[in-house]
This record gives C-alpha cells, structure tokens and sequence, in this order.
C-alpha cells in the first residue's frame, strides 16, 4: 500500500529534467503565500519580542539595554519554575488524556452503524463553540468550593470532603485541566475523525474476512493508516498545552494565583499587568526553547509508538 | 466464531458504543444548555445556590435588551464576513502548501517545513504591540482587512493538510496523472483536492470557529463601531461595575447560532464526501 | 462537481480580495506622504476635513468612554451649541478600552482626541506624561474649583505641575446593610441611629459579635470588602510619593482586623463578583455590605431583584473612602486639544455631572452639585427610603487623598490572595502576609 510509506522521501521519478525543476518552481510558488505573509504580520512581532527581551522597557517609555538581566530576573524566580512545573502538571492530567479519549470518541463516532451522527458529532463538538464568558460562569459555578458547589456535592455523596477548587493547590489544578479536557477533547475527536473517514471500509471488511478481532483491526489497520494524524495532534496538542493561558485565565482570573499559573500566564502577567515587558520577552524566548526541545523529544517518541 | 455469537457481541458492543456517546454529549452538552438557561433567566436567578437549571421567562427580554445596548446583527454580519472569508483563503492556500510539501520536491523542502512547524511554538500573546504598528503602518486600522488578512497565516493548517495529503493521496494516482499529462496545478486541483474533502470540512469547522470566537486581537484593531465583529460587540454588554448575566450570555449564546448552522452544513459535506469517496475508489 | 465550482468561487474571492488589499495599500501609503502621517486612514480623512476648511471649522474628536455613561445625549446638546464640532462617541468595555489606548500609546498611533481613564488605571498613564497634553496647559487651574480636592488630585503629578485629566464620577463608599437582619440582631435599622451605634471599627467588631449570637448570621461575606474599607481611610496605602512600599505601616492594620474577624468566624469568605456573592445579595445570610460605592446599587438591586425594602445604607465607620471613577485625558495625538478641553470641560462641569447623575447614576464630583435641592432630596425606595445622594455626599467630602502610585494592583493583587488564603484555607494570616510581601518585592524588583 501506498500509504504506508508517507513519512518517507518520494521515490524519484521517471520524468524529465524539465519536469523536475517545473515542480520545484510550483513547490515554491505553493509554498510562498506562507512566507510572504508571516514576513509582513509575523516576522517582526518575533524580532521585536527578542530584542525586548534585552531591554528594560514599560510599554510607555523609553527602552534602556540590560543585557541577559530579564533572563537571570526569570530564571531565578521561585515563580517561574512553578509556573513551568504547573504547565507540565496541567499537561499531563489536561491534554494528554484528550487524544486517548478523542481516538476512542472518534472511533465510537466512525463505526457505520452509529445513527444520529450529526447529533454526536456536534454536541462533541460544542464545547469548541462555547464562548469563553460562559464556560468561564459555568465552570465557576460547577467548581465553586463551598459544599454545594456541583464537584463538591458529587464528592459528598461519596463522603469526600469538600474541595476548595479555586485557592488549594491540586484543587485549582484539577479544575483547570479538567476545563482543558473539557473544551479541546472534541477538537481532537474532529481530527481524528477526519483520518478515520479516509480509510477504506474494504480493509476492514477484508480484515473481518481473514477473522481478525476488533483489537486486531485497531492495532494493524486504524493505527497505522493514522500514524500522520496522530503525530499531527501529538505535536499540536503538545504546542498548545505548553502554551496553555486561556483556561487558567478563565479560571483564576487576574488573581494570577501560584497554585494554577501557567508560565504563558506568567509572561501575560510580566507584560500586561506589571507593565515589564522586558522580563515577558525573556520568558517568551525561554518558553519557545522549552518547547523546541520537548516538541522534539515528543515526536520522536511518538514516531516510534504509532510505528 | 459462530454466527449468533457474533451476532450478540455486536449487540454489546453496539450498547457501548452509544452509551459511551451518549455520556460524552451530554457531558459536552450540558455546560451549553446551562448557557441558554441563563441567558433566559435574570441576575439573581443565575446566581442562586443551587442556581436555575430549567429555561426561565426572560429570553426575549435579554435579547432585547441585547439589541439595544449593541448593533447585534451588524456585527454578526462583519463576522461572517470576516470568517467566511479568512476561512476560504486559508482552505486554499494551507491545501496548497500542504500538497507541496507533501507530493512535490523541491529543495530545502524540509527545512522550511521545519521553519513552519517552529512559527507555531512561538507564544503569541507578546505579538500584540508590534504587529498592531504593522496594522496602523498599513492603515488598516478599523479595517476588516487587518483580522482577515493575518488570519490567512496558519501553519497549523499547512502542517494539516501535509499529514493529510501524505496519507491519503497515493503516489501511485500522482503519477498515473503526470503520465496522462496532467500539470502539476491540474494534481492538485482534479485529484488531490476531491480526496480530502474530510480534510477540507475539518479545516472549515476548525477556522470558522476560531476566527468567529477570537476576540483579543479584533478588539485591538476594532476601535470604530461599525466595524466590530460579534465577539468585540459582545464585550460592549459588560458595564464597568455593574454586570447583567443574564443579558451577556443571552448575546454569547445567539451568536453561537450560526455557528452551529456552520457546522452542519460542513458536517453534511464530511458525510457526503465519504459514500462519494467509496464509490470512487 | 459542485465542490470544484464553490472552491473556483473561493480562489476568485481570495485573489478579488488580495487585489483590492494592494489597492487599498498604495492609497494609504499616498496618503502617509502628503498628510505626513499613516495613522488610521479614518483619522487622516478628518484632518484633511479640517485642513481643507482651513480656520478649524469643522472638528472631529474621537472620545472612547467605557460604561453607561449616557454622554451621547449630552453630545448631543452640545453640538447645538457647537455645530462645528463632531464628536466620535466610542463605547467599549473599560478594561479593553485602557488596553486600547496603551497599545496606540505604546506604538504611537491610534489614540482618541479624547480617553476616558479609570481611576485605578492614572498611576500607569501618569506615568507617560509625555504622551498626554497638560490641562493645565489649557486652562484646567480655572475649573480645578469645580471638584473635589481628593478628586483632581488623583489626575495630578505629585508636584501638582502635571494635570492627566478632568473628573467625571466618583465612588464614595458608605455600608449598605440589610434591615431584616439588623433588626433581628436587635441593632437600630435607622441610618443616622445605625451609623451612630457603628461609629468605629471597635464597634463593628462588637456588633459582629452581637450579630452572630443573635442570628448566627457573619456581619459581612466578603473579607476583602472589609479590608478596602479599612485601608481606604488610610491617607497612605501601598506606596509613598517615592514609591517606597510602605504596607506594614499603613494597611497591616486593617489585614489584621480582617483576619481577626475572619479567625473568629465573623466575616464570610466569599470573593467579589462570584455568585455567591451576589446571591447573598438576595438571601439576606450577612448583615453589612462595607465599602459599598454609589454604583454598588445597581449591582444590588441586579442580584436581589425581591430584597426591596430590606437594604438600606447609612455612613461607614471611621470615614468614607473612594472606589471608582473616572477621568477624561486629551492623548497628545490630538491634533485638536484647545477643542477637545473645551468640549470636556463642559461635559463635566457641574449642570451635565447632574445630568449624568439623574439619567445614569454616576455620582458627581463636584461638590457644588450637592447643594441642588432636587439631588439632595433623592431617595431610593429598594433602600427603605434612605436619602441615598445625601448619604453618599457626605461620604464624598470625607474622603481623603492618596497616592496610589503605579504598582498599586501589584500589592491589591497579592493582599487579596493572602486574606482569600486565610479565608478559604484558614490559613496562617502572619504567615501569609510575610508570603505575600514576599511575592510583591519579588515583582517590584522588575520594574
């Protein structure tokens, strides 16, 4: 089958020279819209925060050269470290549970003999949808730390005492990987299901033929036809949970409590709040190496996995 | 395996299956619903313990009051326009790129593909200040311009549409067409893009949510009434100290409509698209 | 396939799109060389407007305001007076609308000819002087008169020479108290008699303790609001005028109080705007609401839609403190500055502050105001039909002026955190202020 060598370099070609350099002209002309519009919108905001991250600067006046300052400011704050051990924290029990759940969503979504599709597919999809200002209220409401909060009396019906969700320290952590969980898992199984579409019924069938078990289907056909999609929310997912600040700033507000700052809510913090913009910069800089190096480490071993 | 005890591990695994959706909708639903049930109440239903969990009276009330205090639907109008057209620009051109990098060779290939993937671990929250400069430089300052046009960068979608393309558009079809003479432009729009029509609806769903809902960066740009889009118009219902729940999410949960029209019309497309798929394969 | 014919469609529209983006491009770079600026294309058209005029006939003011206002009926009067003058009334919500003008400040274009700046927002802008004109430059010492001492104060440099902007609404704070429970912890329900028997902080301690034996009810649910009230009477808060952190001497005090009362179960634990807190509103579970502003009766009266006849207010203990409130600032981008303070000194001066009051609610700061006999006679029935305006009048000209200083929220941040600590986790309140000095020095050393 063809598509079991997608990672893989093209296998060269019979055709002409001529044809060769036609499609390197088309790759970069395809390619180019990207390019050329990050270089005008995206390529100085970049260039701009590194060069802050040298500056002491308030937003307001003017800029003054401190060298690596910000960066040892940063990296000997107690803070920070905390705010980059939550993120970690809040990754593991917010986004990593969201693409095992979104497989199996996605696959429960998949099998033809689902009625109702259109109605599954999007209330899975809804929370997506749902505006920041009501899941912000909801979820107030549904970890409010008194007894009568909606967490805390399912709690109590198993005898758990109350959870104080917004000042405690796993309490604030819960509630915001579980808003996390809550409002991406749905976009994963959408994903996912992209992938699971594009996979010929007939394998399957063919597979049923040969009397393979449904774990068996999974494990030699789903798996590998979505080794692209799966490395694809891997690497997006990991992006997006190192980079997590809406959910804790729904959560905690601008309270910028210890117990559930993130280190993208940290630098918010520096910036917008505190007017520092120069140990934000630094952060920033610091943050996007984190993630170099973790994005990398990730794929790789997810490349193995799925393989 | 017998034919009845197949037959009733079906059925089982039938239940489970509904059961497991079953859960997880209304476990995806319900914050929702919650959300049209104070947007139906008042203030001091919304804030009862244990609070209101039936609709109350007040729906047409708060979206009256809604629509007096905002241009509502002027600014679901420059949304959909916005999204609409945010959404088919990056359809084509992240389809494209992701067609490129995945099915043509061309030299250092990889390296920009990299480049891409690395635009997307920058945290974009400190970008505000200079790519505002960047909108006042280009005088699109109120403009719609200046939501739609940096809305086409995304190189989530490219790298989408390159995992995508890769494992679904087989080499062998890529050539068979080169052989029949097809221009590399003819690969990509008459073979290419019919086959990942999942790909394209997903995309869809995915942008139109996220340009209809963002609201940080349009609030920045956004300044003139007219020209606000649905979630900058929406901020307007917050007063300094005095807050109306009920009238907020009344407007945040109208303007969620069309969204879910949005997502059906796609969905429709998604399904569509794979009985065409079938046949053609 | 129909699929093709949509996406032909979609090309078209990108490339229609992409064209008339090009267009538009080279019109406003055209424009950035004749008018020497490439500020927003809107604004270029009006000085061109004004240009072409020639004797500054014709003026347009961008003015961003925040909240219900009701400036745009005002507006409205005075373009009868001042037909060649256009007002671009903007309305947003206060937090975006600070963040807007710092963006344009910081990047040097964008700013209105006229913003509306909170209170607890002047500090930061205060310190941009730079990018604002100086009222006092134009007048503003002849209507300094006009407001309140505390009030123009607040706008000012710390040697009086820098005026940021003019005063619109103030928020005095008095106690708000529910009369139901009052009553059945056997206290007076009448104002002056209730302000008579809480006239300090000793006694409001005593008469928590009375309040809790009588109805097991706390005297107030929010930690924080007690505090506020308490710090606010304070003329020294967070900082000196050399912005030296100064909190163990000033507010160690009120935190104290607070968490004593907190300790001894006196004082609920709910944070502001939560719904608890506005359900208490309703359910009458605590008896005061300390530190309540003139705008705090919306809030009330939003959340305790059935309460009416139960609240009531009367003056806080010890003297009122300010929460709240706004002024308005002429950006230095302004290309009309003598238009733009003659059109902001008429808006607050005291016949349209009344206006506001009776069509809005926003409470004047202008003491002259509160010799008119029809303001002074207002009264609220929701509040038993206690002489609100008198109320919050005499709150207004008790209250005395600090300096805030820039890194205010820094501390007001970091403080909460500590009494919702010992609130909620019943926590060690020694402990947690030392915590919580130390997480504000942490975040001063930045600046």
């Amino acid at each position: 089958m063809a598509q079991i060598q997608v990672e893989k370099q093209l296998p060269p070609r019979k055709s002409s020279l001529s044809q060769k350099t036609k499609n390197a002209i088309n790759g970069y002309l395809y390619i180019s819209p990207f390019f050329l519009l990050f270089a005008v919108f995206g390529l100085f905001p970049i260039l701009f925060s590194f060069y802050l991250g040298f500056q002491k600067w308030n937003g307001l006046g003017e800029m003054e050269y401190v060298g690596f300052q910000n960066f040892k400011l940063i990296l000997e704050d107690p803070l920070f470290w905390k705010a980059l051990g939550n993120t970690m924290i809040m990754w593991v029990l917010g986004t990593l549970p969201q693409l095992l759940i979104g497989i199996i969503l996605a696959y429960a979504l998949n099998s033809a003999l689902i009625k109702l599709k259109s109605f599954f597919r999007i209330s899975v999809f809804m929370p997506y949808v749902t505006s920041t200002v009501a899941v912000a209220i909801v979820f107030g409401i549904m970890f409010n730390s008194q007894e009568f909060g909606l967490f805390n009396a399912i709690l109590g019906n198993f005898g758990i005492d109350p959870v104080s969700w917004s000042t405690s320290e796993w309490g604030v952590k819960m509630a915001i990987s579980t808003m996390v969980f809550w409002r991406w898992v749905g976009y994963n199984t959408i994903i996912y299901l992209a992938g699971l579409q594009a996979i010929p019924n007939e394998l399957y069938e063919a597979a049923v033929i040969d009397g393979a078990t449904t774990r068996q289907k999974i494990q030699y056909i789903t798996i590998p036809m979505l080794r692209p999609i799966i490395i694809f929310t891997v690497f997006t997912s990991t992006i997006g949970a190192l980079q997590l600040f809406t959910e804790p700033l729904i959560f905690i507000g601008r309270t910028y409590r210890q117990e559930g700052i993130t280190v993208v809510l940290y630098l918010y913090r520096e910036a917008f709040a505190n007017q520092a913009f120069g140990p934000a910069s630094a952060t920033a800089i610091i943050l996007f190496l984190i993630i170099i190096v973790i994005s990398s480490i990730n794929v790789l071993v997810a490349n193995r996995i799925a393989r | 395996m017998s034919k009845t005890n197949r037959k009733v591990q079906l059925t089982i695994s039938k239940t489970f299956v509904y059961a497991l959706l079953a859960i997880a909708s209304f476990l995806a639903i319900f914050p929702f619903y919650w959300m049209f049930v104070m947007a139906t109440n008042n203030n001091s239903a919304i804030n009862k313990v244990p609070p209101a969990i039936i609709p109350g009276a007040e729906l047409v009330t708060n979206f009256s009051n809604v629509i007096n205090t905002i241009d509502f639907f002027g600014a679901i109008w420059n949304s959909v326009i916005v999204a609409t057209l945010a959404t088919l620009g990056v359809l084509f051109l992240c389809s494209l790129a992701g067609f490129a990098f995945a099915k043509l060779d061309f030299k250092g290939k990889n390296i920009l593909f990299v480049a891409i993937l690395v635009t997307m671990m920058i945290p974009p929250q400190l970008g505000l200040i200079p790519q505002y400069i960047i909108i006042t430089k280009l005088g699109w300052l109120n403009d719609l311009k200046a939501i739609i046009v940096p809305g086409l960068i995304d190189a989530f979608g490219i790298f989408w549409m390159r995992q995508y393309i890769s494992s679904n558009v087989p080499d062998e079809l890529v050539d068979a067409a080169r052989i029949d003479g097809c221009s590399t432009f003819r690969v990509y729009w008459n073979i290419t893009v019919p086959i990942i029509i999942p790909a394209f609806a997903t995309l869809a769903i995915i942008k139109f949510m996220y340009i209809w809902n963002d609201f940080l960066w349009p609030l920045v740009v956004l300044r003139d009434q007219a020209s606000f889009t649905i979630q900058v118009a929406l901020r307007g219902l917050i007063d300094n100290y005095v807050r109306d729940n009920g009238m907020i999410l009344s407007g945040t949960f109208w303007a969620t409509v069309p969204l879910i029209i949005v997502f059906l019309l796609l969905n429709k497309l998604f399904i569509s698209s794979l009985t065409e798929g079938a046949v053609k394969s | 396939m129909t699929l093709k014919k949509f996406f032909l469609l979609v090309a078209a529209m990108v490339l229609a799109f992409a064209l008339a983006a090009c267009s538009n491009d080279e019109e406003s770079s055209a424009d950035g060389e004749n008018g020497g600026s490439t500020d927003n294309t809107e604004s270029d058209n009006e000085s061109d407007n004004t240009d072409n005029a020639g004797n500054g006939d014709n003026v347009v003011l961008d003015f961003w305001v925040f909240g219900s206002t009701g400036y745009d009926q005002l507006i409205e009067e005075y373009k009868e007076v001042n037909p060649n003058v256009t007002i671009n009334f903007n309305e947003g919500e206060m937090n975006d609308m600070h963040n807007n003008l710092f963006t344009s400040l910081s990047a040097g274009s964008g700013a209105p000819d006229i913003a509306m700046v909170e209170v607890s927002e002047v500090a930061k802008f205060l310190e941009a002087s730079g990018q604002f004109y100086n009222l006092n430059d134009y007048g503003a010492a002849d209507v300094a008169g006009n407001f309140l001492d505390w009030k123009w104060q607040q706008a000012q440099s710390v040697d009086g020479s820098f005026q940021l902007g003019l005063p619109t609404d103030i928020g005095p704070t008095t106690m708000f108290y529910r009369t139901d429970v009052i009553e059945e912890a056997g206290l007076p329900t009448d104002p002056e008699a209730l302000a008579a028997e809480i006239a300090t902080w000793d006694a409001y301690y005593d008469a928590a303790k009375t309040i809790k034996e009588a109805t097991g009810k706390p005297i107030s649910d929010s930690p924080m609001l007690l505090f506020n009230s308490i710090r606010d009477q304070q003329s020294q808060q967070y900082f000196n005028e050399q912005d030296e952190l100064i909190i163990e001497e000033t507010v160690k005090e009120a935190y104290d109080f607070t968490t004593k009362l907190l300790q001894e179960d006196l004082v609920g634990q709910n944070a502001l705007w939560t719904p608890e807190w506005g359900s208490a509103m309703e359910d009458g579970s605590y008896a005061i609401l300390p530190g309540a502003p003139a705008w705090m009766i919306g809030n009330v009266k939003g959340n305790a839609p059935n309460s009416a006849g139960k609240w009531s207010l009367t003056t806080i203990p010890e003297g009122a403190g300010n929460w709240g409130g706004s002024f308005l600032t002429i950006p230095a981008e302004s290309d009309h500055p003598e238009e733009a303070f003659e059109f902001i000194a008429w808006l607050t001066a005291p016949e349209q502050q009344l206006k506001s009051f009776h069509s809005m609610g926003l409470f004047p700061s202008a003491p002259s105001v509160y010799e008119d006999e029809a303001f002074l006679a207002t009264t609220d029935e929701y509040f038993s039909g206690a002489q609100t305006a008198k109320i919050f009048a005499e709150a207004a000209e008790s209250v005395v002026p600090v300096y805030m200083g820039v890194n205010y929220s820094i501390v007001n941040t970091e403080l909460e955190t500590a009494i919702m600590n010992v609130a909620v986790e019943g926590a060690d309140p020694q402990g947690e202020w030392d915590a919580a000095v130390q997480r504000i020095e942490q975040q001063l050393s930045r600046q």
